[in-house]
């Protein structure tokens, strides 16, 4: 008889325990889907929230802008810079952007804020989340009128309504104090309490010639990628493209610092929890393997008496915790598709619970609790529960191959 | 007496019981020939499970040494005597311990299988020795589906199978009725003198003793008696 066939036999020997055990490692494989899901759909969601809110996964901007942003400081040759990097594969959106700060004006109030230079024919709802919050009026069609679109909270603050008037104060390229009036053409509302209070979007000409740029001038421009796990490899791959000493290319880990620091301290968590949870079944299974075993050390001791020999004693106990890994991963799946398709699709309303401010590290997260693995992240679940369960079968059969026969042939 | 093909040399065998050694065998020298049908016998505690033990490599002598065909076991690793094991010694024991999830075909293709032996040949050899065995037509049938009798008879088959130098027979009868005993030693003995197979028997079983053709008496590990019969 096979080895193979042999180990699977013995696996049988005690059905309920090895369906407990299949049903252990199952649940782990469930745990770790879970969190790994969270974590595969609650840092890419945030990370592309982000993205959208203006700097992109990736930016192009003046060097020494990100240590000191400033509006004298600019990007010249916007236009081919543009065309440059659209051709690249992997990139998504191309899209070319002022960003400043300024002041904001009613006629009864003032508040600080940023503003968004952008031209709406390179800007969708997918690439903008402001378009995409859009609650009232439309965001204006050319990029040289004098309408804005400001955030839900500011409007509040200001006392604005569509159509009227805000005027928005700042510096210029010169260092000159500049001052402009323009018409509320819509009001968005992001879930972000400081992102509604705080930014405005304006038709990027007509911020340029108030700011005194060229025709091609910007501060940055903002590169939106299919996959943001590319971002790093992207970044290099633009570098080595447009790079120029007056440039600088950054990832949104160096644009959005707290962000990543969030997303690093929130994964280091949850690598932690996995771990303890996989230490916590791998018990499980090591115990029930060692039982299994010395359970059977006369039988072992009889194997060995007719001439087994110790390699192959070890080889057939760990054979059996490679047939239990099956079996548990089997039994993973079978729980998990049905709680996986249900997160996946349709999640758990979490907005309760989190009150009005969906945000962290000032960018906007998903209320519903979601679930998504990618394919690596399926492919790590399934090796580090096999690797467990047949690392927790080494020891047992490390054992019972050491067994002196005369021993094991004198348990009971 | 022909050529010998297992020889122990002043063995000795000390065990520590607490902090009281115990000599289960005490300088005990012995020959057995190719083809004897010879049984240890004594009381309790006269060494007999152990000497069959250091013969059959599951242990190591505190003193002397244990040769089977020349080779000296204590010189032997732990995968040498496996090997030992598998090719030149059979092992019958008191409680069949056969292996539950084989079937009576799978516990006789067994050892067969661990020597490598092909396919075709393992099962013309089982199926050959099943028969002899009288247990043809029980081929696929598990140890708990077999009388202690008919589970003995498997247990024999597997020790003689690989054609060993000596099967080493302990209370082999000791768990069966007697006409099962009866016909168990009718089988054992017909091996013998048929195949040619060494059986050295650990018992205190008088139908064991009435036909071994040499009966060497233990009393506290040491040789008593060495008795050869016609």
């Amino acid at each position: 008889m096979n080895v193979l066939k042999f180990a699977w036999r013995n696996l049988w020997r005690q059905k309920r325990r090895t369906l407990i055990t299949a049903f252990s490692i199952g649940f782990g494989v469930l745990l770790a889907v879970t969190f790994t899901g969270t974590g595969d759909y609650g840092y890419s969601n945030m990370i592309n929230a982000g993205a959208r809110m203006g700097l992109g996964h990736i930016t192009i901007e003046p060097a020494g802008y990100n240590q000191a942003p400033s509006l004298d400081k600019r990007l010249k040759d916007t236009g081919a810079l543009r065309q440059a990097v659209r051709e690249m594969p992997g990139i998504d959106a191309v899209i070319v952007r002022i960003v400043g700060q300024a002041m904001f004006a009613s006629a009864r109030k003032t508040v600080s804020g940023m503003f968004l230079g952008i031209d709406p024919a390179q800007e969708s709802p997918e690439q903008n989340l402001f378009l995409r919050s859009i609650i009232e009026g439309d965001i204006f069609s050319g990029t040289s009128g004098s309408a804005v679109v400001i955030g839900q909270k500011m409007a509040k603050k200001l006392d604005l309504r569509l159509g009227k008037k805000l005027i928005y104060t700042t510096t210029d390229a010169e260092g000159e104090i500049v001052s402009e009036i323009a018409r509320v053409s819509a009001i968005f509302e992001t879930g972000v309490d400081e992102i509604d209070g705080g930014m405005v979007l304006l038709p990027i000409d007509r911020l340029r010639s108030t700011l005194r740029y060229g025709p091609d001038e910007a501060t940055l421009i903002a590169v939106t990628i299919h996959d943001e796990r590319h971002a790093l490899r992207l970044k290099k791959a633009i570098a080595e493209r447009v790079g120029h000493p007056k440039r600088e290319i950054l990832s949104w880990q160096e644009t959005q610092p707290d962000l990543a620091g969030i997303i690093a301290l929130d994964r280091g968590g949850n690598y932690i929890s996995q771990v303890l949870v996989g230490l916590l079944i791998a018990a499980g299974i090591f115990n029930t393997l060692l039982m299994s075993v010395m359970e059977r050390k006369k039988e072992f001791g009889v194997m060995l008496a007719v001439g087994l020999s110790p390699a192959n004693l070890f080889k057939l106990v760990v054979v059996e915790s490679l047939w239990l890994a099956l079996i548990g991963l089997l039994a993973g799946v079978i729980m998990t598709t049905p709680w996986y398709a249900y997160l996946y699709t349709i999640g758990i309303d979490l907005s309760g619970a989190m009150g009005d401010n969906y945000s962290a590290g000032g960018v906007l997260i998903d209320p519903i609790f979601k679930i998504k693995l990618y394919k690596e992240s399926v492919a790590g679940i399934l090796i580090g529960v096999f690797t467990l369960t047949i690392l927790s079968g080494l020891y047992p059969a490390w054992r019972v191959a050491r067994l002196p026969p005369v021993e094991s042939l004198k348990t009971a | 007496m022909t050529s010998a093909i297992l020889q122990l040399d002043a063995v000795t065998k000390t065990y520590l019981q607490g902090k009281v050694e115990v000599h289960a065998v005490d300088g005990l020298s012995l020959e057995i020939a190719r083809g004897e049908f010879a049984a240890l016998c004594g009381p309790s505690g006269s060494g007999k499970t152990t000497v069959l033990n250091l013969i059959g490599g599951l242990d190591v002598p505190t003193k002397g040494r244990v040769l089977l065909e020349g080779r000296d076991l204590s010189s032997l690793g732990r995968s040498a005597l496996s090997s030992l094991r598998r090719d030149r010694i059979g092992f019958v024991f008191q409680a069949y311990n056969l292996i539950p999830v084989m079937t009576a075909y799978e516990n006789a293709e067994f050892v067969l299988k661990l020597q490598g032996v092909p396919e075709r040949e393992c099962r013309e050899r089982v199926m050959t020795i099943l028969e002899e065995v009288g247990l043809q037509g029980l081929e696929q049938r598990r140890p708990d589906e077999m009388s202690g009798g008919q589970q003995q008879r498997v247990a024999i088959a597997r020790a003689i199978v690989t054609h060993p130098a000596i099967v080493l027979a302990d209370e082999p009868t000791a768990n069966v009725d007697s006409a099962t005993a009866e016909a168990l030693l009718d089988l054992m003995e017909q091996l013998n003198q048929v195949e040619k197979v060494t059986f050295l028997f650990s018992t205190h079983d008088p139908r064991v003793m009435k036909r071994a053709r040499r009966l060497i008496r233990l009393r506290d590990g040491q040789l008593e008696k060495d008795e050869v019969r016609v």
